[in-house]
């Protein structure tokens, strides 16, 4: 199969951007992959791609760059085609709206998969007759302003799959955005095995990661850790992670006097290594699209207390087996299920294995193969649209029948230029 | 209008067309033991001959270097380790790959697997406290971060209320004796030392208290030293260097207290040096809130 990928900018660093290299690393395995960036700010993409994957932009905005397309007229003419009311449009243009649609209608890949709101407009608008549209959600419907709902509502239907990261999620698309003959279906993110060790639960430390936004709730955290060090004083907190919170939560573990007990790391790439300093994740957000943290640390084998929040923890964890699902919102709820943990080694390395274990269908292989087995059998079928699978179809059948997919590496992932927190 | 492609094009003809491509900085994942040792695995340079880890200590004239044998490891990469027997003197260290004949080429971090240091308690048999912490500059480049310290004074927690600073602190490569002391020197007057008492828990443990009174009277910043004997021993700046944390200065930090001085209010707070030495600054407070 041919799979093309349009992100808003493969050369950044963020969720969407890390899932769209681990899963197409992970399908370039056995089919032909490129990744279309509609920008590109920098020489040289955060994440490296495999050596197989295509990697191309549209629009450049390198400043000196000589195919610099900043000073284009087009450039400053507003988007008429990707939805005014999508998180990203005040970086759409005129001219990202040409380029996109020239590059869609050359496109002659099997399928094309849309990595956000504005381009799965895009795709479902203007992808050639015969490509199977795939539109991605990272972000839940219910996170979408009432407008953007509208809008993709009268297009949506264009698509041949939409995937969520979660049941609820896709539950509520069902229901809510009536898209008839559109394959609704929850996919989860992919997260690969890291590259090392796994945590072996000796360390008295409960790690969380993050962006320091309001979402997360760090402050709750912070005060729940303020219980649990009244109990056990020999247990500290590490939250890494930037963001506009951080002169906030600072004042707050000082006038906490927590300033022994909670430390706020900053931002670390690859955060593998420090999940394994840890023997507890926490993740204390009032709303999770996913919970990519989550699995990341199961991965590297920590058990995670997390709130159950809409909508992605309660479909990861399996409550009281391989983590702790506590109330939202509630300080000594997460007190309590830290020190659950905390005051009982057994249950918590006993939950550590089952954190390992049951966090392998998160791996890329796993997913790829949902990915595949669902492309697979819409191109098959592909009637309403035709004989779409003529061609590269051919060429990935042995692929196909024979693929089973290397347990993945988080090497693959690795930043090419680290940071330290 | 098509997309351009601009790197892993699918054969090879077509790379070769793109003209060089940009040479990858060779990158290296580092795994730190307990004892303070570190291994390097770094990605295979791809050029024949034998090959270095260079460590460069900066700012150095002549150039104080360290050359460590780089390996094959089972996975393909290059392997190089540094014993903690292997001496390396406090400073920031840059760390390069050196094929033979060739130029060193700068490393990039990979993955830094640091567990063991977290939490490091040396036993401090050896008379002296070595810490070596790789870390990824601004630049994005890979350096090591060297203490070697003998004697060394490591800070633990510290208590901050109204009147001043209370801590603990552990010694090593000597002993307290009843004379123990703590003195805080302003920088750039080291005439101006003032005094405060330690408590010791045995011969290596403390506990020490040092009011922010007089301090204050002195806008600047004190550095902290222990004299483990009195006047008769070593003095050793107090410090904190036994874990994962290269720069300590924005993770550990303290509330600062407004203390009343001569001229009306100072603020007096702790904060770890670039050196990850502890010592105290006084500053104004802030114009507009005095007298608050």
């Amino acid at each position: 199969m041919h799979i093309s990928f349009l992100i808003h900018n493969a050369y950044g660093i963020g969720g969407t951007i890390r899932t769209t290299y681990n899963l197409a690393n992970t399908l370039a395995e056995h089919h032909d992959v490129d990744i279309v960036s509609v920008l590109r700010h920098r020489d040289e993409p955060v994440f490296t791609p495999d050596a197989r994957i295509r990697l191309s932009h549209l629009v450049d905005i390198r400043k000196g760059s000589p195919g610099y397309d900043g000073d284009l007229e087009a450039y400053r003419t507003p988007a008429k085609v990707f939805p005014s009311a999508e998180g990203r449009y005040a970086q759409y243009s005129a001219l990202t709206d040409e380029r996109i649609a020239a590059h869609l209608s050359a496109l002659r890949s099997d399928v094309v998969i849309g990595t956000r709101p504005g381009l799965n407009v895009h795709i479902a608008r203007q992808a050639r007759r015969g490509v199977l549209r795939v539109g991605q959600e990272h972000l839940t419907l219910d996170s979408h302003p009432k407008e953007l709902r509208l809008q993709l509502r009268s297009v949506y239907p264009r698509l041949d799959v939409l995937t969520t990261t979660t049941e609820a999620d896709a539950h509520a698309y069902r229901q809510r955005m009536r898209l008839p003959g559109v394959q609704v279906q929850a996919v989860p993110n992919p997260v690969p095995a890291p590259g090392i060790e796994p945590a072996d639960g000796s360390h008295k430390w409960v790690v969380a990661a993050g962006r320091l936004a309001p979402v997360k709730r760090y402050d709750l955290l912070i005060r729940a850790f303020d219980k649990v060090r009244r109990e056990r004083p020999d247990w500290r907190l590490r939250i890494y992670g930037g963001g506009k919170q951080k002169d906030k939560l600072r004042k707050l573990i000082d006038d906490l006097g927590l300033y022994n007990h909670v430390f706020l790391m900053g931002p670390a790439h690859p955060i593998e290594p420090e999940w394994a300093k840890g023997s507890i994740a926490a993740v204390t957000s009032s709303l999770e699209s996913f919970g990519m943290t989550i699995v990341e640390a199961m991965r590297c084998g920590l058990p995670v207390v997390a709130t159950d929040c809409p909508h992605g923890p309660g479909e990861i964890i399996d409550n009281g087996v391989d983590g702790r699902l506590v109330e939202v919102g509630n300080a000594d709820a997460i007190a309590g299920g830290l020190l659950e943990l905390i005051n009982d080694d057994a249950l918590r390395q006993r939950m550590a294995g089952a954190a390992l274990e049951d966090s392998e269908r998160f791996d890329p292989a796993r997913i790829a193969e949902r990915y595949e087995d669902m492309f697979h059998g819409m191109l098959t079928r592909g009637g309403s649209l035709g004989g779409r699978m003529r061609g590269s179809m051919h060429r990935a059948r042995g692929a196909l029948l024979g693929g089973a997919y290397a347990v993945r590496d988080a090497r693959r992932t690795v930043p090419t230029k680290g940071r330290l927190a | 209008m098509t997309a351009v492609f601009t790197r892993g094009t699918l054969d090879g003809a077509e790379e070769a067309t793109t003209g060089e491509p940009q040479p990858i900085a060779p990158r290296a994942d580092c795994i730190a033991d307990s004892a303070g040792g570190l291994t390097f695995d770094v990605t295979d340079p791809g050029e024949a001959g034998a090959a270095h880890l260079l460590l460069r200590l900066r700012e150095s004239d002549p150039p104080v270097e360290v050359r460590l044998p780089l390996a094959p490891a089972a996975d393909g990469s290059l392997r190089a380790a540094l014993p903690s027997s292997v001496e390396l003197a406090e400073g920031r260290w840059n760390a390069y790959a050196q094929v033979e004949g060739g130029e060193p080429r700068r490393l990039v971090p990979g993955v830094n697997d640091l567990r063991s240091l977290v939490d490091r308690a040396p036993s401090g048999s050896r008379g002296h406290v070595a810490v070596r912490i790789p870390y990824a500059t601004k630049q994005g480049n890979l350096s090591v971060r060297a203490w070697l310290r003998a004697p060394h004074t490591e800070v633990g927690e510290l208590r901050i209320d109204g009147t001043g600073l209370t801590g603990h602190g552990r010694v090593y490569g000597t002993a307290l004796t009843g004379a123990a002391r703590i003195e805080a020197v302003l920088r750039g007057d080291v005439s101006r030392v003032l005094r405060a008492e330690v408590t010791p828990a045995g011969t290596a443990d403390f506990g020490f208290a040092l009011p922010y009174a007089e301090l204050a009277d002195a806008e600047g910043v004190w550095d902290l030293w222990l004299h483990p004997a009195g006047d008769e021993g070593p003095r050793i700046r107090l410090a904190r260097l036994l874990d994962d944390v290269a720069d300590k200065k924005p993770i550990f930090t303290y509330p600062a207290t407004r203390v009343d001085c001569v001229g009306g209010q100072v603020e007096v707070g702790p904060y770890y040096t670039n050196d990850n030495d502890l010592a105290v600054r006084v500053s104004a407070t802030a114009v507009g809130t005095s007298g608050a």
